[in-house]
């Protein structure tokens, strides 16, 4: 699964393979949803969650730009929620992305991680694998 | 960690005293010696920080039962592990299967480890599996996972002792502290 998809961002390709690890299936941005319609009906916005875990019926949208950037995702995942109750949809901000860094000692990981350095171009593809980093577990049981 | 931890400095504030502790372990055991009662038990530990939790809820109750211990790898980044998948790092001593099973955790956040241990000892086909966590952290969860027995609810924060670790220290403070950021470099 990992090989599949090009993600927007470090983040995201850590958190897969996250998943991956322990071995909870995901699908990238399988489904995009119109959130907002003009008076002609037609669709003006959408949302596209980066993450559906088949098994646990769960949309994750990941978020690691800082939390002052967040708003206008903030306002697009409450819209998705009113238009669509049933969905469950969890938002993992840039402090849950860091708190899992942090519990799996990859802390050191954080700087090209998280926010805008993060962010995959062309001059700047996702690595496949990061530099190793000594292991320093924090609750391996949890 | 490369610093030498200092229990004294290192600990921002103590979350859960070592009294109030000791008295919801002997809570659970209570309770569970009713919910078992009649039928033996067998308490999974999953190493290492249940230990010292293991350890106290099964001398606080008060039936028969048997213990076994599970330790599984943690995710450490791609490259650093051998395969990218959790491995099994202790298996179950004996068989499970037809028994009534209790997994012993001492935190659940993200629910990760859990939902694959729980996915992985359902497999063994035990009579009954149910889960005991003595710390239960909801903000960082990840994977919904139906609690059966739970100490505490706790903040978001990162918490270290009765088990719980940083860099493999901190485990034997008897009560549960809060670490100040500053020792795990997110100050």
């Amino acid at each position: 699964m990992t090989d599949g998809p090009r993600f927007a961002h470090a983040s995201e390709a850590e958190l897969a393979r996250i998943l991956d690890f322990y071995e909870v299936r995901w699908e990238y941005e399988p489904r995009t949803f119109p959130i907002l319609w003009n008076t002609d009906g037609q669709v003006v916005e959408s949302f596209s969650p980066d993450f559906y875990l088949p098994e646990l019926d769960l949309y994750l949208e990941l978020t690691t730009l800082r939390q002052s950037l967040v708003r206008k995702k903030n306002r697009k995942l409450r819209r998705l929620r009113e238009s669509y109750p049933m969905l469950h949809v969890k938002l993992f901000y840039a402090r849950d992305f860091r708190a899992l860094l942090l519990k799996y000692g990859r802390l050191d990981a954080a700087p090209w991680l998280i926010g805008t350095d993060g962010q995959v171009g062309p001059d700047r593809p996702i690595e496949p694998s990061l530099d190793p980093v000594p292991v320093a577990l924090a609750h391996p049981a949890a | 960690m490369t610093r030498t931890p200092d229990h004294a400095q290192d600990v921002a504030e103590i979350l859960i005293p070592e009294p109030v502790l000791q008295a919801k372990v002997a809570e659970l055991g209570a309770r569970l010696s009713v919910d078992y009662a009649g039928q033996p038990v067998t308490l999974v530990s999953v190493l290492k920080g249940s230990l010292p939790f293991m350890a106290d809820l099964m001398r606080a109750m008060t039936i028969p039962l048997t213990i076994d211990l599970m330790e599984v790898s943690s995710y450490g980044g791609a490259v650093t592990e051998t395969s990218g998948l959790v491995r099994i790092l202790k298996d179950l001593s004996k068989t499970i299967e037809g028994k009534d099973v209790l997994i012993v955790e001492d935190i659940i956040d993200t629910g990760l480890t859990l939902n694959y241990l729980v996915r992985y000892l359902r497999g063994k086909s035990p009579a009954s599996l149910r889960i005991c966590t003595l710390l239960d952290k909801p903000a960082r969860r990840l994977v919904e996972i139906d609690i059966d027995y739970r100490g505490f609810t706790i903040p978001d924060r990162f918490v270290v002792g009765y088990g719980l670790d940083y860099g493999e220290f901190y485990r034997n403070l008897p009560y549960i502290g809060v670490l100040k950021p500053e020792v795990y470099g997110a100050a």
